[in-house]
């Protein structure tokens, strides 16, 4: 009598383990990108404290929320998701806030956010002349708030920016900036021969920080230089 | 071939389906009770012919307190408003400000003289003559016109002296918005309200409609319209200081005073931080229901930031209000204020000039900030506001103030004339019809 009740345990727990096994995957997911509404250009991220996609799924009170990292290029993903309607709000960005929205998640789902970022570098150009890296642009912001800093990175990965530098040179403005004149920040080659050694390449990023609470730095497209 | 456990099955979808599709087909085919027919109710088309302002884009407007009385006027209400709790005398008043009266013809000497022992004056509203000077004002400045403050707990019918002072008050303003051609809307106040009280306000606007025939488009023909309908502004919804009255109360009176004809849009005075619904707002997504029911939104700024921090403040904020709004196709209406001080009505020196005018710097940023970020539209507050210290007509410079005790007036700043704000809120106006040539940088007065 004692077997058959330790095989009926046996069974109960077995079916119960099963049953915990057989739950699917997530196997639904989401990509898509943040589009600059003006210019159609994808907007430039960090992959480091960068911006975020919020996601609430529905269904569950209280409900934990899930955040999606966006890529530098201003692109993002992640395919392993439970299929579902969620509200997902990107946030800590650096454009003018998005409100939430709710969307169904299901296998190969795709979201474009179209926004307006705090600001826009224009006409950039990075170049190595002499023993220097000469970034050169100009600054469109499109709030009304100071810029708080401007800044060149320079890394070995191509995921440079503020928070992911070997090197970088940096200059706080703290002022609403005039759209038309032209910056200028260099990064000394020989003084960082340290970090930055000559013949090997290197990823450089020039950015720009808006004074806004929770704000992230906006950026030109990383360029490649061989030192 | 169906099996013992598929048909089971089958059987419960079926009736789950049959549950589920009961009250569908009920509404579909008129199962059960319809009621009666519904008749659509038809949208109310007023007719707009001779209205000089049939929407707030492009304008710019003030609010206009009205609530000040003098003793010897006919209100008998001595000096409202101008008096503190402690009385009317050197050494308590409840404004920081104090007129410029040299263009009065009717004024009442005050209890307070200046340095070489002349009398001071001051203006009541509840006569016709002062209302009527503000108006020119407007005019001769190029301001669009004002919002008549009528705070509810004023004109309850439990307040027959008050409910005597704001109808003179609106009486006097309607005819001379008539007169110069300035536009004038109706803005309640909910400060001190009850739920209760929901019920006084919308009898009360019944009542002025009637009274001042206020949709009348040749009575009243620069009364303020948008979306074809007359602008009626409720300002106090959403803020988080413990209001006696609920976001739900003012969205259920947003219904009845629209109607389902749709008789009026609705400006609703919301906190600063409406969309984010945090700092000085209460956290209910209900709000923003509430939001996108009305027509306009104008978010209160005062205190919210000094010319120091406004870019940092603001940027962020109008930037997104004014794409939120969009995106639900509400108008913004911005707020901005040339500085703040409540020395007297708070019987505290530490905030006279609490937030300093800068001698209009820190207006024009608020009106720069405000166009260059994408608003159509501004509302100033306020036009005649001494208690505060935001008023925009003209005010003694600080030398000339009258003496108060132990205490002191402030006044706007002894290197500007004594109508500066008028004439920088007209600059600000001028821009807001797109014409002139403004930035950034505060025009210089020729």
């Amino acid at each position: 009598m004692k077997k058959i009740h330790i095989y009926i345990l046996a069974v109960t727990l077995a079916f119960s383990a099963c049953k915990l096994d057989n739950l699917e995957k997530p196997a639904a997911g989401l990509s898509g990108k943040f589009i600059d509404a003006q210019t159609n250009e994808l907007v430039q991220q960090d992959i480091i404290r960068g911006t975020q996609i919020e996601l609430k799924e529905h269904g569950y009170d209280p409900v934990s929320s899930q955040f999606l990292v966006v890529k530098t290029d201003g692109t993002y993903e992640n395919s392993m998701l439970f299929a579902n309607t969620y509200t997902i709000q990107p946030v800590r960005g650096n454009f003018i806030a998005v409100e939430p929205q709710e969307f169904k998640i299901s296998p190969g789902s795709t979201l474009d956010f179209k926004v307006v970022p705090y600001i826009r570098i224009r006409e950039a150009s990075i170049t190595k002349t002499g023993n220097k890296i000469v970034a050169t642009f100009k600054i469109q912001q499109n709030i009304i708030s100071n810029v708080k800093k401007i800044g060149l990175y320079a890394h070995v990965d191509s995921r440079v920016g503020e928070p992911m530098r070997q090197a970088a040179t940096e200059r706080e403005l703290n002022a609403v900036t005039d759209a038309n004149q032209v910056y200028t920040l260099e990064i000394d080659l020989p003084s960082n021969s340290a970090v930055l050694k000559p013949g090997n390449q290197y990823y450089f990023r020039i950015g720009a920080l808006i004074d806004a609470s929770e704000a992230k730095l906006n950026y030109a497209p990383a360029v490649r230089i061989t030192i | 071939m169906i099996t013992k456990k598929t048909g089971i099955l089958v059987v419960i979808l079926a009736l789950i389906g049959f549950s589920c599709s009961k009250s569908d087909t009920d509404n579909a085919n008129g199962g059960g009770d319809p009621g009666p027919p519904q008749i659509p109710v038809k949208e109310i088309v007023y007719d707009e012919t001779g209205c000089l302002y049939t929407s707030y884009n492009n304008l710019v407007m003030a609010g206009y307190q009205g609530w000040f009385a003098a003793q010897g006027d006919d209100s008998n209400r001595s000096w409202y408003h101008y008096r503190n709790d402690c009385g009317f005398q050197p050494g308590c008043a409840a404004v920081d400000f104090w007129p410029d009266m040299a263009e009065y013809s009717k004024k009442y000497i005050s209890p307070f003289s200046f340095a070489n022992g002349n009398a001071a004056y001051l203006y009541s509203p509840y006569d016709e003559e002062s209302v009527d000077l503000h108006f020119k004002w407007m005019k001769d400045y190029g301001i669009d016109g004002v919002f008549m403050q009528r705070f509810v707990v004023e004109v309850k019918d439990s307040n027959p002296a008050g409910k005597g002072h704001f109808n003179k008050v609106l009486a006097n303003a309607l005819k001379a918005a008539k007169k110069y051609s300035r536009a004038i809307g109706v803005m309640y106040d909910l400060s001190g309200c009850t739920s209760q009280d929901m019920a006084a306000l919308e009898k009360d606007w019944a009542e002025i409609q009637a009274e001042f025939r206020l949709f009348d488009n040749v009575a009243n023909p620069t009364y303020i319209r948008h979306n074809k309908k007359p602008l009626l502004t409720i300002w106090g919804t959403g803020f988080n200081d413990n209001r006696k009255y609920s976001i739900a109360d003012v969205q259920q009176t947003v219904s009845r005073l629209k109607g389902p004809e749709k008789k009026v849009s609705i400006m609703l005075g919301v906190p600063y931080y409406w969309r984010t619904l945090n700092n000085d707002t209460e956290n209910s997504p209900l709000l923003h229901a509430l939001i996108k029911q009305a027509d306009i939104i104008m978010p209160w700024a005062v205190g919210r930031y000094n010319a120091d921090n406004y870019n940092q403040t603001a940027g962020t904020v109008l930037a997104g209000d004014i794409q939120w709004c969009a995106n639900n196709n509400i108008t913004y209406v911005p707020l901005v204020f040339p500085g703040f001080s409540w020395g007297n009505l708070k019987k505290d020196p530490s905030v006279y000039n609490s937030i300093p005018r800068g001698q209009g710097n820190f207006l024009w940023k608020q009106v720069a900030g405000a166009k260059i970020s994408g608003a159509k539209s501004l509302y100033v507050a306020m036009f005649d506001e001494i208690d505060e210290g935001t008023a925009i007509f003209k005010a003694l410079r600080e030398n000339e103030v009258p003496l108060n005790g132990s205490g002191k007036f402030t006044g706007i700043e002894n290197n500007l004339q004594s109508d500066y704000y008028l004439w920088l809120t007209g600059q600000a106006a001028n821009w807001f019809h797109n014409t002139g040539n403004y930035s950034a940088v505060k025009p210089i007065r020729p």
